[in-house]
């Protein structure tokens, strides 16, 4: 037996261990037993996501302790970041989500059948491609960064939606745990555009849990607090020095035209659209009012309360 | 010389006869969208490769030209050669089809829409769709009546029953059945459908002249797919949360026996021989093969992740 057919042994075990006698006890209590699959992956999601946050702390916090971008006096400002990144990663704000857009995704997409539309995946349109699951995954995974680009720059871009995005750029000691670092609001914003775009292309991520992991792993890395420029692959795959610029006082977060560094996975983006900055600066992160004293809270649900108060004063005011 | 000869012309004729002989199982890993084959002889996996995204379910053609596996979240339909397993083609842009069945005439194709609330009907010669029903919610397992005149569909999602007549094309009728009801098959004497009711943990028998239900059966934890054991009275059952598969009398309308198979028992086949009953392990990616002379699992075959569909050629008839 190999190590990876030992490891996915061992995977495989544990969820249907933890499946069968905890999730699956549970279901028909609940009235949920029709949903008792989706339940099994659920389960899956949880712990790969698990194992994801294990290789977190055990690869990202030595970098951050080796070669550290900025040093802090102690590490109390990302703990906070510590429940974002459980919430997300074991699956709790993902299946409140999955819940509340359920009925929306599945409507339309019937309402669409009935009409005689069936949505198109990839493989419709690259016939080759339903040979080759890991190329689809990759062509999902460079369209989804695509949109995903976009979708960063609107939340800058447009008042109302920065107002809920400063909950994650007003981290002051950003660190591989600040990824997840997002408003509940933007959170279902983020999960809609997905849903609406996945009805345009097939995406079902569902497919792809695992490898899911890689591009997950590369966010929070790309938040770590590293001093790392990936060398000649820095215009390949957005750094967590090319992030951190993005994340600084001044030179991404809120700073208007000077606004940089939008790219999730893939510069490439930055560079075609003209937001790319490569300097070579390392600024303090944060959002520029910080410095005047602004409060944008440090507890959970204190920086979720604040975040709806700008929202209001964005879309009555015209200013977060 | 000669005899050295002889001998390796043995050897190879033996090794033709033994490729020729090889019969292959053919199991959908929905959860990554593969197909497993299997040797059925030594028991060992062959291969594995892609067929689409989400193929749950698979039935031949009713010439048993070619075995279909229905791609839900793919939207297509690929043929296989039912002996190899080799992907033949694909038939494009079948909407979200999970659960599918040729009515007996062969005149309809049936297609379950777990996930979008629909029921198709397609034309069974040139799968050309005939009418979409919407059906909330989850229609789950289908089933025909005798004279191919009506479709039998549990929806999983609202506890019931429906019966779509094939020749008006309309819903005929639509009962509580119990909670998360799944597998539906027809007795082989035609006279009474039996629902694996999940929630319940039973086995609802439903006279489908009469819309009612008339027995229930209790049987494991999960009650949910059937599979006939090809003597034309015995149906297995699996109980997918209890992790048992039980066989049901349907001269009596009683379970006569219930055997232990780990993982999540779910979709069956069973030899031609009545000999082995092979099962998909939906929650730890394995095939079970259970002897039924002593009701024993005697094999457990690695496949991929969230084994569904299974199949192979010379199987005990579906009666």
């Amino acid at each position: 037996m190999t190590i990876s057919e030992f490891l996915l042994n061992g995977f495989v075990t544990t969820q249907a261990w933890v499946f069968e006698h905890w999730i699956n006890p549970l279901l028909p209590r609940l009235g949920l037993l029709s949903y008792q699959e989706e339940a099994f992956d659920a389960t899956e999601f949880a712990l790969v996501g698990l194992f994801e946050i294990i290789l977190l702390v055990g690869i990202f916090r030595p970098l951050e302790a080796l070669i550290p971008a900025e040093d802090w006096p102690d590490r109390r400002g990302t703990r906070v970041d510590v429940i974002y990144t459980l919430l997300h990663r074991l699956g709790f704000i993902p299946l409140v989500m999955f819940v509340l857009m359920w009925p929306l995704t599945f409507k339309l997409d019937g309402w669409l059948r009935m009409h005689g539309f069936i949505p198109y995946t990839l493989e419709d349109i690259f016939p080759v491609l339903q040979y080759h699951p890991i190329l689809t995954f990759f062509a999902y995974l460079v369209i989804l960064d695509f949109f995903s680009y976009w979708l960063h720059r609107f939340q800058h871009r447009l008042e109302w939606w920065w107002a809920l995005h400063g909950v994650h750029h007003s981290q002051r000691t950003m660190s591989y745990w600040s990824d997840d670092r997002t408003h509940l609001l933007d959170d279902l914003l983020t999960t809609a555009w997905f849903t609406l775009l996945s009805l345009l292309i097939g995406v079902e991520p569902g497919q792809f849990i695992f490898l899911m992991m890689i591009p997950r792993i590369l966010q929070s890395l790309a938040h770590a607090n590293v001093n790392w420029r990936f060398g000649p692959f820095e215009v390949i795959l957005v750094s967590p020095h090319y992030h951190r610029f993005h994340h600084g006082i001044g030179t991404g977060s809120d700073s208007g035209s000077l606004s940089c560094n939008f790219a999730v996975l893939f510069p490439i983006w930055d560079i075609c659209f003209h937001t790319a900055n490569f300097s070579r600066s390392t600024p303090p992160t944060g959002i520029a009012d910080q410095l005047q004293g602004r409060d944008y809270g440090s507890g959970f649900w204190k920086q979720q309360q604040l975040g709806l108060k700008r929202l209001w004063c964005a879309i009555r005011y015209g200013k977060a | 010389m000669r005899l050295i000869l002889t001998a390796l012309m043995m050897f190879f004729s033996w090794l033709l006869l033994a490729e020729a002989h090889a019969e292959v199982v053919i199991v959908l890993n929905s959860g990554e969208g593969t197909i497993s084959r299997i040797d059925k002889n030594t028991f060992r996996p062959i291969d594995k490769f892609y067929v689409g995204r989400e193929p749950h379910h698979l039935m031949s053609l009713p010439d048993n030209s070619a075995l279909i596996v229905a791609n839900a979240v793919s939207n297509n339909l690929v043929f296989l050669d039912p002996r190899t397993g080799d992907i033949k083609h694909r038939l494009e842009r079948i909407s979200d089809p999970y659960q599918i069945g040729f009515s007996p005439d062969k005149r309809w194709f049936v297609v379950n829409s777990l996930r979008l609330d629909r029921v198709d009907v397609y034309d069974a010669r040139d799968f050309h769709l005939i009418k979409r029903f919407e059906l909330s919610s989850m229609p789950s397992h289908l089933a025909f009546s005798p004279d191919s005149s009506h479709v039998y569909v549990t929806l999983q999602g609202s506890d019931q029953l429906a019966s779509i007549d094939l020749n008006s094309m309309a819903v005929q009728w639509t009962i509580p059945i119990g909670k998360t009801p799944a597998g539906v098959i027809l007795t082989p004497d035609g006279q009474h459908l039996l629902i694996g009711v999940m929630g319940l943990n039973e086995v609802a028998v439903v006279d489908y002249k009469t819309a009612q239900i008339i027995k229930h059966i209790p049987a494991g934890k999960g009650t949910h797919n059937f599979m006939p054991e090809g003597d034309g009275r015995h149906i297995f059952v699996g109980n997918r949360s209890g992790d048992t598969v039980s066989i049901i009398d349907t001269k009596t309308l009683t379970i006569t026996k219930t055997f232990p198979v780990a993982g999540g028992p779910d979709d069956m086949e069973v030899s031609a021989d009545g000999k082995q009953l092979w099962v998909t392990n939906r929650w730890i990616r394995q095939i079970s093969v259970v002897d039924l002379t002593t009701d024993q699992v005697v094999h457990t075959i690695p496949v991929g992740k969230s084994p569904h569909g299974i199949f192979f050629e010379h199987h005990a008839s579906r009666q």
